[in-house]
């Protein structure tokens, strides 16, 4: 074979490779992985999409209940939807959900009204109406025979801090204990010199301007960059700041954090492993050393936080026998 | 083709792999954060 023809071979079966690399990176998932991901059907049990809690058009909730209705207790897993406050959706954890269904949980995914340039939603009012949903959920799982016992947060990003607020700051005033909460690269504090990620640490006019307006948007609260400056906007911040709420009675809880996140800063975690570790909390922080915020450099960590949740659930909210 | 030709290709394949996998690793990384070696292999 000429040498022309060779190296064109050579190009061609390197694009080929190349293109090859490329779709198993995305296709190729960790064979463990398939235990936590299961696809939806009528064998596992019944799914009731789309249930109203309040008026919005986002305030809506998928329940899946087991096929076996027979137990005289559940336990109920809510998973809150990624998406940074701005989008996502309840049918994202679809897969997620079910596996929770098939393991004899009832499960349910909620959305919450998005922040647009339309609206002035935040992360507070998110908090809020899932604190309004719970009760709703729970009613429609015993409307359909369920009676719900104990109740188990958990989320995503955005999702992991509304479910971190569910499950510090509102639990007192849940219609059913809540028993865990697992977690996942939610932002639980808000102080500027951890958000360096965007900027927000350098002490500069520009700096506190932009804190001001990103933590104003987020908390549904007017800061100023003057309260930047004298660290009163953290007063503000308090009703989101998940991890204020720990005490000597909040949950058992498993978290998940990439320590080059740059969506939401690793920086802010150490307030919350010292918050949970002072109170005595029994929880376990996972941290992937190699991954930012999709946690998508270190399925050995990732697989081990999947099996401290079963863990804890078989531990705190075990499927009644 | 001589052997020594297959091998190169069996190379040239190998290299093309690695990158594609590592072009979707840097990419995952600019948009969230991570390392290029690390954790995972590739």
């Amino acid at each position: 074979m000429k040498t022309g023809k060779f190296v064109g071979i050579c190009i061609l079966i390197f694009i080929v490779a190349l293109l090859i690399g490329i779709i198993t990176k995305f296709v190729i998932k960790p064979s463990w992985a398939k235990k936590y991901s299961v696809r939806w059907s009528d064998e596992i049990g019944t799914l009731y999409e789309d249930i109203p809690y309040k008026g919005g058009e986002s305030n809506k909730f998928d329940l899946y209940v087991p096929k076996d209705s027979s137990k005289k207790t559940y336990g109920l897993v809510v998973y809150l939807h990624a998406g940074g406050f701005t989008s996502g959706d309840k049918v994202e954890d679809r897969n997620l959900l079910a596996w929770l269904c098939s393991k004899g949980y009832v499960a349910a995914g909620i959305n919450y009204t998005l922040r647009t340039e339309d609206n002035d939603k935040s992360v507070y009012s998110q908090s809020m109406e899932i604190k309004e949903a719970i009760p709703k959920v729970i009613e429609e799982a015993e409307k359909h025979g369920y009676k719900i016992d104990g109740i188990t947060m958990s989320g995503g990003s955005a999702g992991g801090a509304l479910a971190m607020l569910y499950a510090y700051r509102d639990a007192e005033e849940s219609p059913v204990p809540v028993k865990m909460m697992f977690e996942m690269v939610g932002p639980s504090s808000y102080f500027v010199e951890d958000w360096e990620i965007y900027g927000l640490d350098q002490k500069s006019e520009e700096s506190r301007k932009a804190a001001a307006e990103l933590f104003s948007v987020m908390g549904g609260v007017e800061i100023t960059p003057e309260m930047i400056k004298d660290g009163s906007y953290l007063n503000l911040m308090k009703p989101i700041s998940a991890y204020t709420y720990i005490n000597e009675n909040s949950v058992p809880s498993v978290l998940l954090y990439g320590t080059h996140d740059k969506v939401q800063p690793y920086k802010g975690v150490r307030h919350l492993k010292n918050a949970l570790k002072d109170n005595g909390v029994d929880y376990k922080l996972f941290v992937a050393e190699h991954s930012g915020h999709g946690v998508q450099n270190d399925n050995k960590v990732m697989k081990e936080y999947m099996e401290t949740v079963e863990e804890y659930l078989d531990k705190y909210m075990p499927v009644e026998k | 083709m001589t052997v020594k030709r297959w091998i190169i290709l069996g190379l040239v394949a190998l290299l093309g792999i690695t990158l594609g996998r590592l072009a979707v690793r840097a990419f995952l990384n600019l948009l969230l954060g991570g390392t290029l070696f690390g954790g995972n292999f590739l």
